[in-house]
């Protein structure tokens, strides 16, 4: 395009009226990422194209969806045999809910791993653990729209969560359910939430998530600041343009994601009851429960947390104090920044008790997440108040054992040893 | 710490064999294995469904076309065969039985069956529908092994009685095939495109890696 060619006329149009070569450049092109950046750099990219294709299969579901409680779950039977290759889309989305919080949970456990956290990117941090929450809440009132018995009952029982809070509860819980039980109303007005506004708000958070990134720049296996060392024309030294060298390696990633989504979609469509719960081929019945009300696995961890509280305390009951403690479960996620006081960023530089308490952290998260997907028993219960205690031991140990603890030196530029 | 760790790790799967009572019942369930490619054994359990069970349990997600041309039966013949109550072929699976006639006679509601092998798995009917022994204290004189007290009267007793044992295995698992296969009739179209899905992403994945390989060359 060194002439005056038909592509090079129209760029220069539109780029002296939109600045399109300016952020090519800034936001690919000349957006540089370490050189030392390893896997678990991709999820990032997987995550947007995870989010892309919610949107996009959502979008083809909801043109033929009912948001009734008569007709939500044969609207769902109906994509599923009437409309041509609406199987397709509805196992896309679905398995697309559990890719995306699997993708999530490793992206957020490589900040956790790597101090990513850290200053000065905490704004980045807290932007994306907004998502993580608003994607929670996405999942919860998407899985009520199929209308099926585990839809009906997860949403009545996260619901009468609010119900638990003292003097207003009930009343807060009746207004969000705009019924006294979970019915059609409370159906379509979380149908508005999961198609309207938490899509607008998740789109809005990951934009500012991505421009906070790109502002400061990727963290690194080692916490090293790349950008401490460049050329005479400022380029950083220990790192390479995004574009092409990142771009060429998240496609890559993405085949291999791909490979791994579609056997699921094609051939294990329900997950072994994972994605897909066989309890949901059953229509909502608010006068049957079920033997197990379970979440989904994505949710499992918070759900043990809930129930390891099974004891009032200070005239709250248990069930109050155990929504309170399911919810700071997530909720101190965006605290992380200000309760890491190590010098250091990454796990490979931090001393031994950071090792053993994100070691902990990890066990006790898969701990949960099993406990959380089986019926309760007193010993179960019990391992649930001790991997809770674990879980939450991580954060708030903290700020003690990142200050105390000996951390080894951390090199000056990529490839050094200190 | 560690002690707690590799406690977890070695008690772990103790927990989950420990999950307690059958999902069958009484009893294991049997090992079934469905074949929806098989069409005949569909076709045969179609001809018992709409024989014995239609009459109550209807299959209202279902339309009787889709099922004819999955099953590859003339939609001529299906229509004058298998159509009882004049609908048009186009037309969803339901039946005539209302909820006030069936809570007079029979006391309940009998359930639509369409997603009843996604529900409960096609092992639990297969197991279910050969699990009926006689009990004098119900109602029908029947109880089953799979679902204690339940309310269905064993429709197919007189088939039981005078097939035998293996012949009457054969009509169950051609019925619950095809039960399989009107819970998800996707399945095969699904596999099918599936398979070519994953040729063209092994390939795609190749090139990315190339690509990605070529240009990592550059940062050496």
């Amino acid at each position: 395009m060194s002439e005056n060619t038909i592509g090079k006329k129209s760029l220069d149009w539109v780029d002296k009226r939109f600045p399109v070569i300016d952020l090519f450049e800034r936001h690919l092109s000349k957006y540089y990422s370490p050189s030392n950046i390893n896997i678990w750099y991709l999820f990032g990219f997987l995550l947007l194209i995870v989010l892309v294709m919610q949107i996009l299969t959502g979008l083809w579901l909801m043109m033929n969806y009912t948001n009734t409680a008569e007709g939500a779950f044969s609207s769902i039977e109906y994509i599923m045999r009437d409309v041509d290759y609406g199987w397709l889309i509805r196992y896309m989305h679905a398995g697309g809910a559990s890719a995306f919080f699997a993708l999530i949970y490793l992206h957020m456990f490589r900040g956790m791993m790597y101090g990513s956290y850290q200053k000065p990117r905490e704004l980045i941090w807290v932007g994306g653990w907004f998502v993580y929450v608003l994607l929670c809440a996405e999942g919860f009132t998407g899985y009520v729209l199929p209308w099926g018995q585990m839809s009906f009952w997860a949403a009545q029982v996260i619901i009468s969560l609010v119900g638990s809070i003292p003097y207003f509860g009930e009343d807060l819980a009746i207004w969000i359910r705009g019924d006294y039980i979970v019915s059609g109303i409370t159906l379509s007005r979380l149908f508005a939430f999961h198609v309207v506004l938490l899509p607008i708000l998740i789109i809005a958070v990951v934009f500012f998530h991505i421009l906070a990134l790109h502002e400061i720049g990727s963290n690194n296996p080692d916490g090293i600041d790349v950008k401490k060392h460049t050329d005479q024309d400022g380029v950083p030294l220990d790192a390479k343009p995004f574009f092409p060298y990142d771009i060429t390696h998240d496609f890559y990633a993405l085949g291999v994601f791909l490979l791994i989504f579609c056997t699921v979609i094609f051939f294990f469509p329900e997950g072994g009851g994972y994605i897909i719960e066989y309890v949901n081929y059953e229509p909502a019945n608010p006068l049957s429960t079920p033997a197990h009300i379970v979440p989904s696995w994505y949710y499992t961890p918070f759900y043990a947390m809930l129930r390891a509280i099974d004891f009032p305390l200070f005239g709250l009951t248990a069930k109050f104090l155990g929504f309170v403690v399911m919810a700071a479960g997530i909720a101190i996620f965006a605290a992380l920044p200000w309760l890491d006081r190590s010098p250091v960023k990454s796990i490979k530089y931090k001393g031994i008790f950071s090792k053993i308490f994100l070691a902990g952290f990890v066990i006790s998260f898969f701990v949960l997440a099993y406990l959380g997907s089986v019926p309760p028993t007193e010993t179960k219960n019990m391992l649930a108040k001790v991997f809770t205690f674990l879980y939450f031991a991580y954060f708030l140990f903290m700020p003690l054992y990142t200050r105390f603890e000996k951390c080894k030196p951390v090199p000056e530029r990529v490839g050094d040893i200190a | 710490m560690k002690t707690l760790f590799y406690l977890t790790i070695i008690t772990s799967p103790f927990f989950i064999f420990s999950a307690g009572e059958y999902r069958c019942g009484s009893m294991e369930c049997d090992y079934f294995e469905a074949d929806v490619s098989d069409k005949a054994s569909l076709q045969r359990g179609l001809s018992t469904y709409m024989n014995y069970c239609y009459g109550c349990h209807s299959l209202k997600y279902s339309r009787y076309k889709r099922v004819a041309e999955d099953l590859l039966i003339p939609l001529e013949m299906y229509e004058n065969n298998l159509i009882f109550d004049g609908s048009k072929i186009g037309e969803l699976m339901e039946i005539s039985l209302t909820k006030e006639d069936a809570i007079n006679w029979l006391g309940a509601y009998p359930p639509d069956l369409t997603l009843e092998a996604r529900l409960r798995r096609p092992d639990w009917i297969y197991t279910y529908l050969r699990n009926y022994y006689p009990d004098s204290s119900r109602p029908y004189g029947v109880n089953n092994r799979v679902y204690q007290n339940v309310n269905m009267p064993h429709v197919l007793e007189d088939m039981q009685n005078n097939l035998s044992e293996s012949q009457y295995d054969q009509v169950i698992y051609d019925l619950t095939n095809f039960m399989t296969y009107v819970a998800d009739p996707s399945a095969e179209q699904r596999k099918r495109i599936g398979t070519y899905v994953l040729l063209f992403l092994i390939i795609f994945t190749a090139f990315a890696y190339m690509t990605y390989r070529e240009f990592k060359k550059d940062l050496k």
